[in-house]
């Protein structure tokens, strides 16, 4: 089996290094500027499960290879169109496309690009960020991606064999018999904590401090779960308590990635976490104050980063 | 008259009228006296500069009792800011607070006597700079009067005599209370979402619902001034609703600015007391709850030391 890996950023880096190591046909679809930094320096992994230093194969677009069996997609939401562009070379009749972003959004697009057959669900839960030197840093206990037919019909083979090829890499996960609810119940958690976090500026147990911060991530959490519900993926009680009791944790000084890359600065999936679950509430009826207040709270960040800062108080 | 604090308002204010020859001492901590009696007051501002040396003193040696003490502190140093004018408060003085917000009223009434304490506001756009100076940087009003709505005491009237002489806007006002409340409308409003959104008011009003959002934050504060018995007048109203969604305005609440250098905010004097009302009268304020659970979190995070 052929793997191609777009991008060898923290969660296709971490991923596609464990997959190599255990002996997996791994190909990294990289810029330039990536190539050459793991030629010289291979793909470097600092991880509580084991550092590693490998050697890895990379491509240029323009010179993908291929045809892969498995095309992993690990970039962020915003760089999704120059993401298809780039792997749809190595796309032929018999690749499947897994991929690892967040929200729902991207599937609709790849969908229409290479077809719904060729299109199924996953995601990846995994603690990592690049260095700024280049090194993928995994900081959780786990490193899990799930994946499986969006249907919910019986995997086809590619889908098996990755499965036994991510178990084989010691990853957690795997297939998983009903993906796209498992991809709402990582969403209606991810929409909660960036939406929180961002729009507070602070850890979950920054939140928590506050007096009502409480009872707004909860109102945020349903929020979330009746846009879920909305669309046949009501993550029912037992998944709910779960989301509940980890984003209430007193003291946590756990906070979603996005608030991190907003105070570096950076870019945020803005609309693609937080702004397509509100205007798919919207179709569905449902009121959302808090992912209202927190979306113009990040257009607020994106349009200030657009202009590279804020004018000298005026009153 | 002895102004306590010599930052924006005070510093700019109490430098206007020793100019125009008022007699006024700042009472200032031992490191803002060291600094103004080195360099005086450094006023740079778009009416002029200009520099003074005014009178200053220090807690222990205040002197008095002043006719006129004006407290021109923010609303987190109030309690020092009483302990440190009381030696200087006699039976005929009266407190001239400058704070935004009602809550410290209850706490100087209880201190001084109602009787001692005039009501009053500043409209003074300004900031410290660097060395002390005193960065002003448009509106220079200020207002007093009797909270009550009585003709004015003595030493009201003299301080607005002092006002005009030293050119500053406003002054004695007819209706001090609903000055008080017309300011912090709109202080409630613009405040809490600058900072719950960190943005200037034009950043805000760009987004999908901002003007929205602001419109919405303008009238949970009308609401709770309504409930006290002062809702702002349809004219004030819609100059503050027209300054508040205003395309392209960089206006910003100088509480944003206190968060992007990790000082103090009045959060609790400038949001969570509105709230407070509005939960009190039974008023829904969404958007109060959020902006005082965001200046809460960032509260935490300062005192935990994680500020980025």
């Amino acid at each position: 089996m052929k793997i191609l890996i777009l991008g060898a950023g923290a969660i296709g880096g971490y991923v596609g290094g464990r997959l190599q190591q255990s002996g997996a046909d791994v190909t990294f679809l990289v810029r330039p500027a990536r190539q050459q930094a793991l030629q010289r320096d291979g793909l470097v992994i600092k991880s509580k499960k084991g550092d590693a230093v490998l050697k890895v194969k990379s491509a240029l677009g323009g010179n993908e290879g291929g045809p892969y069996d498995i095309v992993l997609l690990t970039c962020k939401a915003y760089d999704l169109d120059s993401a298809l562009d780039a792997i749809a070379p190595a796309v032929g009749a018999g690749t499947t496309v897994v991929p690892l972003l967040n929200g729902m959004n991207h599937i609709d697009r790849l969908v229409a690009r290479f077809g719904a057959d060729k299109v199924v669900g996953g995601l990846a839960r995994v603690g990592v960020a690049l260095s700024p030197d280049g090194a993928v840093l995994h900081t959780s206990p786990f490193a899990a991606i799930s994946f499986g037919e969006r249907d919910g019909s019986a995997p086809r083979p590619a889908l098996v064999a990755l499965d036994a090829a991510v178990k084989k890499a010691g990853l957690d996960g795997g297939l998983h018999g009903n993906i796209v609810q498992d991809l709402w119940d990582k969403w209606i958690m991810l929409c909660t904590l960036a939406a929180t976090c961002c729009l507070m500026r602070g850890t979950s147990g920054d939140i928590l401090e506050a007096d009502e911060g409480q009872a707004i991530v909860l109102e945020a959490v349903d929020e979330c779960r009746k846009v879920a519900a909305a669309a046949g993926c009501d993550p029912g009680e037992k998944g709910m308590a779960n989301v509940r009791s980890y984003l209430t944790q007193k003291g946590s000084r756990f906070a979603a990635s996005m608030l991190h890359d907003l105070e570096k600065g950076g870019m945020v999936e803005a609309d693609h976490v937080v702004g397509d679950m509100i205007a798919r509430a919207k179709k569905a009826g449902v009121a959302t104050p808090t992912l209202r207040i927190a979306y113009a709270h990040l257009q607020v960040y994106l349009a200030r980063r657009a202009r590279g800062g804020i004018g000298k108080p005026a009153m | 008259m002895l102004i306590l604090g010599a930052g924006a308002v005070g510093g700019y204010w109490g430098a206007r009228l020793t100019r125009a020859g008022v007699d006024v001492a700042f009472l200032l901590r031992e490191k803002r006296a060291a600094q103004v009696k080195a360099d005086g007051l450094v006023v740079k501002s778009p009416k002029g500069d200009f520099t003074v040396s005014p009178k200053v003193v220090t807690e222990g040696g205040v002197g008095g009792p002043y006719d006129v003490v004006v407290l021109a502190c923010k609303g987190y140093d109030l309690e020092s800011a009483i302990e440190a004018v009381a030696p200087a408060v006699g039976p005929d003085s009266t407190i001239v607070p400058m704070l935004n917000g009602h809550g410290h009223f209850a706490v100087l009434d209880e201190r001084f006597g109602a009787a001692r304490v005039a009501g009053g506001l500043a409209r003074i756009s300004g900031m410290l700079g660097p060395d002390g100076e005193i960065l002003h940087s448009g509106a220079s009003g200020v207002s007093f009067g009797e909270r009550d709505g009585k003709a004015p005491r003595q030493a009201l009237v003299e301080l607005d005599a002092a006002c005009k002489q030293a050119g500053i806007d406003g002054g004695l006002h007819p209706d001090i209370n609903q000055d008080l409340w017309d300011k912090w409308v709109m202080l409630g409003a613009i405040a809490s979402m600058c900072a719950a959104m960190r943005g200037t008011v034009g950043d805000i009003v760009a987004t999908d619902d901002g003007a929205a959002l602001m419109r919405e934050t303008l009238e949970e504060c009308r609401a709770v001034a309504a409930h006290a018995g002062h809702a702002p007048s349809d004219k004030v109203l819609a100059g503050i609703q027209a300054g508040l969604t205003q395309p392209g305005s960089k206006a910003v609440a100088s509480i944003l600015g206190d968060m992007e250098k990790g000082g103090a905010v009045e959060a609790r004097h400038i949001v969570g007391d509105m709230l407070a009302r509005a939960r009190a009268a039974g008023l829904a304020a969404p958007n109060l709850r959020f902006a005082y659970a965001h200046l809460q979190a960032y509260e935490a995070r300062r005192a935990r030391g994680a500020l980025k």
